[in-house]
């Protein structure tokens, strides 16, 4: 047999094995909770686990029904591809505009990665001074380029270490002031794929997509006040004002007082590059000015949640916050203390684990008590991931 | 009234006046004009004569115009009289504002309907209007003019009636009547698909078409003023029987029944709310500040009605434009082109053009145009042309380009190439724009947006304009082969005869376009200041909406302070309520103070502007401010909250599905000890990748996933294989060298490779895998076929069990 007919053989054989065993998965001897145990596994740690670490989950949900798979989820977080897959994965989308996974590792999604592993208060992501970078033997983090984390996913590294995934901050790397870093908002992926031309608005839709779980059709409210709709905003478009009082509104003005947070931010492409340039707007606010010349000149960097009134208040807004400040990092704040943030959490790690969004009353009931275990515990993802693998368990 | 200096434009109280509908016309004597000679009496005494004989009396005399009863012996005044222009010119002095020409008595007389000789009042003054800035020599306007203000009746905010969003009290009541063939017939014009079709489209099939039409025509309040009794009652307009009072009643009964199904608005008492007003009720804030020294045809659109567009730019002959398919009027001053849609002028009429700018060599061509998208291309907004292969001149549109042809002596018979706007600026947007091209011979065509050079330069040197073609038509949104069309909304349009230069061009775009008007708010029961007002500059915005800017505290007493008053959540009110939307001054707080006032400019609320939806129409929508603290006076507001939406069900969902591409790769390289960075599998893994499952749906498993999986469980298994160690971990048993016939023969030789794939990736003993016992069963027929292949190896039959079992579904569903 040469090697052609040889390769043939062999996928024809695979094709039809395959579909055997498709078809053949009845079930057989085994106890539930086992069955249990390789399922919470699959889904933490995206791979099967190994017949010891098998035993040892389902020996934790025999001993104690209650609380053993939460225990036992907490077990399969051990595994590496936890962080270099499952978590990856979950992140990626939201650093790209086309919302796919199939895109490199870069510091927004390390800078997650790191901050599940190191149970970092998840309201620091939209926030913080944090950054995750390379340990010994990788490259040093470059602000011009992904090269580091592009090598990290090559190496296929151990994220899982804390001496190959080193939090830092950002301030020391990217030449921002920490004073005006925002999480993973203000890190190079995320700049690169929102703040790059247009006019920032991208990177305040996004985060609302992906850590609201919103988006702008979902907070439409043509009740609000328009007057911090810029200029660039055609009122009357195609001649028309009535598609401006029914729809432009409805989205533009709750999310351009909040979007003013990213005034001084851009991203250069020439230098591959986050700008944040302290005191001075950047042009991109005030293109377009004679689109509706009366319309909102944008002079520094001041937001205003117009959420706070209307149909909004729904979203839970923190009061313990002011509702209004200055820069990307109080903004980020304000949303990061939202019911909604919160929400929006467990119900993004419900669809991981569980492979399905919540449907019923039984499933919001969990997304509910999930909700609360993660804000009590101080918004820890991995409690999030625990709780709603051992609530999709299985039978 | 008093004095501010506020905006580069002058206004008149007068005109409140000829707001309201005009002066009735007047009937004339009987006379017979003398025939109009060729000028032959006292040479003009002055200079400022002779501007007056150019300007003016050459276009006045003939006897088809004020000449034929202002002559010397005719009716005074005789400012038209042939025989001694200088007591002509005593005469027309008195009736002139050279300083507001537009403001004249004698505009105001002509415009107001009185001998108008065009069917249009409102062109016959805007043309008066022209030649009188043109005798004046005020063109340039200046800045710094002042707007005198003048207090408006003072109105209680009335409960009022208000159009409802359906259409269907109206379909059943005026709907039937003006539809009706045997009664009102107004189908045969008022429709879109009329023979002869005559905007508003009240009568149109499509019924909410026609009531959006016909909104604006209807008084709810007061249904005798509605346009559509009026025009029958008054001015007997096409009335069905013989008796226009009958069909009046008919038409004001039809309305009074859709009145008496709509409620009346009550306001909440609790506002604080300022006096009322209409638009019309306000100062008029004319646009006369244009630059206009060179104009040879202009378009206003103010006409509102009929299909002919006037040229306004008083330069004989007038090019006046035809409308054909669907173009119609738009509130405000404006045109909507839609598909089918032109407006197109006489070859005899756009002679002129050619004849004129032969001479100069020069031009411009000026619009206010609103694209309707921004992506039509080869769209033509304005064109002196004969077709889509010879031209004079167009403006067009190419998707976010404008596009400027122009023929001239460097150029071909269809002034290509063409000047394209830079695509990457995206110059043409889908909002109202201000767009100039001009031509000289040093610089060749240029193009403006929005009073900015857009910096693209002719690709061809400029030359002279002698091969202009005088035969061809003026069309604005499209090609006189009716196969260019541009869709969206002229508000104005203009030619020159001379190449505008920067600064005229940002006069003009600085001077805006349509109609606008001061409206003074009396608050000056709220406040306690004398005369005090909340000013708000207003215009109708487009056909569907106003715009408010510049919110003012002003008091018209000179001698009023503010003292200090608390202003805090400034809303608009419309017909009786606040407008849901677009109220840009709620979050208005701060206080005017005598610090921050001026008694000529008052003190600026705001520096942003808004748009209020309209609802019954200029004349009739009836607005207010309310506040929520003004003074001493306060409104407690109740904050509005959101709604928590029930929470619906979804579709129960499978709690099982695929692992993804990397999951796969993880798996595979777990299991059989091979490293995701091998090269080998490394290089498959980027092969296949965005071939393996994007996401865990098993509804969305598609046999092409199978077959990545597959590949890469092959290249897996592959490389264990043939990797001395990692076999040894994986098939320890496993002895390459034998003969797969010899060392699969029996049952315990298929289990050599049956019994590490159970183990490893089936797992032991998990109820949701498949049984221990088919899973081998399937294996050993596998093995036991390939072992007996000829030429089979060991290696061979080892790959392509592991390849099953790694690629299967045992692995891949989670």
């Amino acid at each position: 047999m040469n090697r052609n007919q040889s390769g043939r053989n062999v996928i024809g054989a695979v094709l039809a094995v395959t579909l055997s065993a498709c078809f053949t998965a009845a079930a057989f001897a085994g106890p539930a909770q086992r069955a249990q145990a390789k399922r919470i596994h699959d889904r933490i740690a995206g791979v099967p686990p190994s017949a010891v670490v098998l035993d040892q989950m389902e020996a934790l949900i025999v001993a104690n029904p209650a609380t053993g798979p939460a225990a036992a989820a907490r077990v399969a977080m051990l595994a590496p591809s936890f962080y270099t897959t499952v978590l990856k994965n979950w992140v990626t989308p939201w650093t790209n505009r086309d919302q796919t996974a199939f895109a490199p590792l870069n510091d927004y999604t390390a800078t997650v990665i790191g901050m599940v592993r190191d149970d970092v208060d998840f309201r620091e992501v939209l926030g913080g001074d944090i950054l995750y970078v390379g340990g010994a033997g990788l490259p040093g983090y470059s602000p011009a380029n992904n090269n580091l984390y592009q090598q990290m996913e090559d190496d296929d590294v151990d994220l899982s270490r804390a001496n190959v995934l080193v939090r830092d901050t950002q301030s020391a790397h990217t030449g921002i002031p920490a004073a005006a870093t925002a999480g993973v908002l203000t890190t190079r992926a995320a700049a690169q794929a929102f703040f790059v031309a247009g006019t920032n608005r991208a990177m305040f839709r996004f985060t609302m997509i992906n850590h609201m779980c919103k988006d702008m059709e979902q907070v439409h409210d043509v009740h609000l006040p328009p007057d911090r709709i810029r200029q660039d905003v055609s009122r009357s478009p195609g001649g028309d004002s009535r598609l401006f009082l029914n729809n432009c509104i409805g989205c533009h003005n709750g999310m351009d007082p909040l979007a003013q947070a990213f005034a001084f931010y851009n991203f250069n492409e020439t230098s591959g590059r986050i700008e944040y340039t302290s005191g001075q707007v950047q042009p991109k606010y005030l293109i377009n000015m004679d689109n509706f010349k009366p319309g909102y000149i944008t002079r520094a960097d001041g937001w205003d949640n117009y959420w706070r009134q209307g149909a909004n208040t729904v979203l839970g807004w923190s009061g313990q916050l002011p509702g209004s400040g200055n820069g990307a990092k109080s903004m980020g704040q304000e949303l990061a203390n939202s019911d909604q943030f919160a929400r929006c959490q467990v119900e993004k790690v419900f669809r991981t684990v569980c492979l399905k969004p919540p449907v019923n009353g039984a499933d919001r009931t969990e997304v509910n008590r999930i909700i609360g275990v993660f804000r009590n515990g101080g918004y820890k993802v991995k409690d999030v991931f625990a709780e709603t693998a051992a609530y999709c368990k299985g039978g | 009234m008093k004095n501010i200096h506020y905006l580069p434009v002058l206004v008149a109280v007068v005109l409140l006046a000829s707001c309201g509908g005009g002066a009735p016309t007047t009937s004339n004597p009987n006379t017979v004009p003398p025939v109009v000679s060729t000028y032959s009496g006292p040479a003009p005494q002055s200079a400022a004569v002779q501007s007056f004989r150019i300007s003016f009396w050459e276009n006045v005399k003939a006897n088809n115009r004020c000449g034929g009863c202002h002559y010397a012996t005719g009716q005074a005044p005789r400012f038209a009289r042939n025989d001694d222009v200088n007591l002509a010119y005593a005469d027309a002095t008195s009736l002139v504002n050279l300083t507001q020409p537009d403001q004249s008595q004698l505009v105001l007389k002509v415009a107001g309907g009185h001998n108008c000789w065009l069917s249009s009042n409102s062109a016959c003054g805007d043309i008066l209007t022209t030649w009188i800035r043109n005798w004046a020599g005020s063109v340039a306007g200046g800045g710094g003019t002042q707007i005198q203000l003048q207090a408006p009746a003072d109105t209680v905010v009335g409960q009022s009636k208000t159009f409802p969003d359906s259409a269907a009290g109206f379909q059943s009541t005026i709907w039937q009547l003006v539809r009706d063939p045997a009664r009102g017939n107004c189908l045969r014009c008022h429709a879109p698909n009329a023979a002869t079709p005559q905007s508003p489209f009240f009568a149109s099939a499509d019924v909410n078409e026609a009531y959006a039409a016909a909104r604006a025509k209807i008084d709810l309040d007061n249904t005798s003023r509605s346009r559509l009794v009026v025009r029958l009652r008054e001015e007997s307009h096409n009335c069905w029987t013989a008796s226009c009072a009958n069909d009046a009643n008919a038409m004001q009964a039809a309305i009074d029944a859709f009145a008496a199904g709509i409620s009346l608005t009550p306001i909440d008492a609790n506002l604080k709310i300022s006096r009322a007003l209409t638009l019309y009720d306000g100062t008029v804030a004319a646009g006369g500040n244009r630059y206009e020294a060179n104009t040879i045809a202009k378009y206003e659109f103010k006409t509102g009605s009929g299909s002919t567009i006037f040229d306004t730019s008083g330069v004989e002959p007038a090019l006046n434009l035809n409308m054909s398919g669907d173009i119609t009027w738009m509130g405000g001053w404006g045109v909507n082109v839609k598909a089918g849609g032109k407006a197109q002028g006489s070859t005899a009429g756009s002679r002129k053009l050619a004849d004129l700018l032969k001479v100069t060599g020069e031009f411009s061509v000026e619009v206010w145009a609103a694209p309707a998208n921004v992506t039509q291309e080869d769209a033509y907004i304005v064109s002196y042309s004969a077709g889509v292969m010879s031209r004079n001149v167009t403006l067009g549109q190419r998707a976010y380009q404008y596009e400027a042809l122009t023929r001239t002596g460097t150029t071909g018979a269809n002034g290509a190439p063409a000047l394209l706007t830079r695509d990457a600026d995206r110059d043409a947007q889908a909002s109202l724009q201000h767009v100039v091209l001009t031509y000289d011979p040093v610089n060749g065509r240029r193009l403006y947006v929005n009073g900015n050079f857009t910096g693209d330069m002719d690709p061809r040197a400029g030359s002279t304009l002698a091969d202009w073609d005088d035969t061809f038509a003026l069309v604005l949104g499209n090609e006189t082969s009716n196969n260019r069309q541009w869709q969206g909304v002229l508000r104005f349009a203009a030619i020159h005869s001379r190449a505008l230069s920067l600064a005229q061009i940002q006069q003009n775009f600085a001077a805006g376009v349509g109609e606008r008007y001061f409206l003074l708010f009396n608050v000056t029961a709220l406040t306690g200041v004398p005369q005090s007002y909340i000013m708000l500059e207003a215009s109708q915005y487009d056909s569907y909406g106003y715009l408010f800017t510049k919110p003012t505290f002003i008091s018209l007493d000179p001698n009023a302070r503010p003292g200090s008053i608390a202003l805090e959540g400034i809303r608009i009110g419309i017909n009786g309520a606040e407008a849901q939307a677009g109220q840009a001054y709620a979050n208005v707080k701060l206080n005017v103070t005598d610090a921050n006032y001026t008694p000529a400019g008052g003190q600026l609320l705001s520096e942003v502007g808004t748009i209020i939806g309209l609802q019954k129409g200029p004349a009739a929508d009836q607005f207010f401010l309310s506040f929520d603290r003004i003074g001493t006076q306060t409104y407690v507001r109740t904050p509005v909250t959101g709604i928590t939406q029930a929470p619906v069900d979804l579709p129960a969902q499978s709690d099982i599905g695929v692992r993804t591409f990397e999951q796969l790769n993880q798996s595979m390289s777990r299991i059989t000890g091979v490293a995701t960075t091998n090269s080998g599998v490394r290089s498959t893994y980027l092969q296949v990748q965005q071939q393996l499952p994007p996401v865990p749906s098993i509804e969305a498993f598609l046999a092409s996933h199978q077959t990545g999986v597959a590949q890469l469980a092959i290249k897996y298994c592959s490389v264990m294989v043939d990797n001395p160690t990692a076999r040894a971990a994986f098939f320890p048993s496993l002895n390459l060298a034998a003969a797969p016939a010899a060392q699969f023969a029996d049952a315990n030789g298929k289990d050599i490779l049956a019994t590490p794939l159970l183990q490893k990736v089936v797992g032991t003993n998990v109820a949701s895998q498949p049984s221990d016992v088919a899973v081998r069963a399937e294996l050993h027929a596998l093995i036991g076929k390939l072992a007996a292949k000829p030429g089979a190896s060991s290696a061979n039959v080892a790959k392509a069990a592991c390849a099953a079992a790694l690629g299967s579904g045992v692995l891949s569903i989670l």
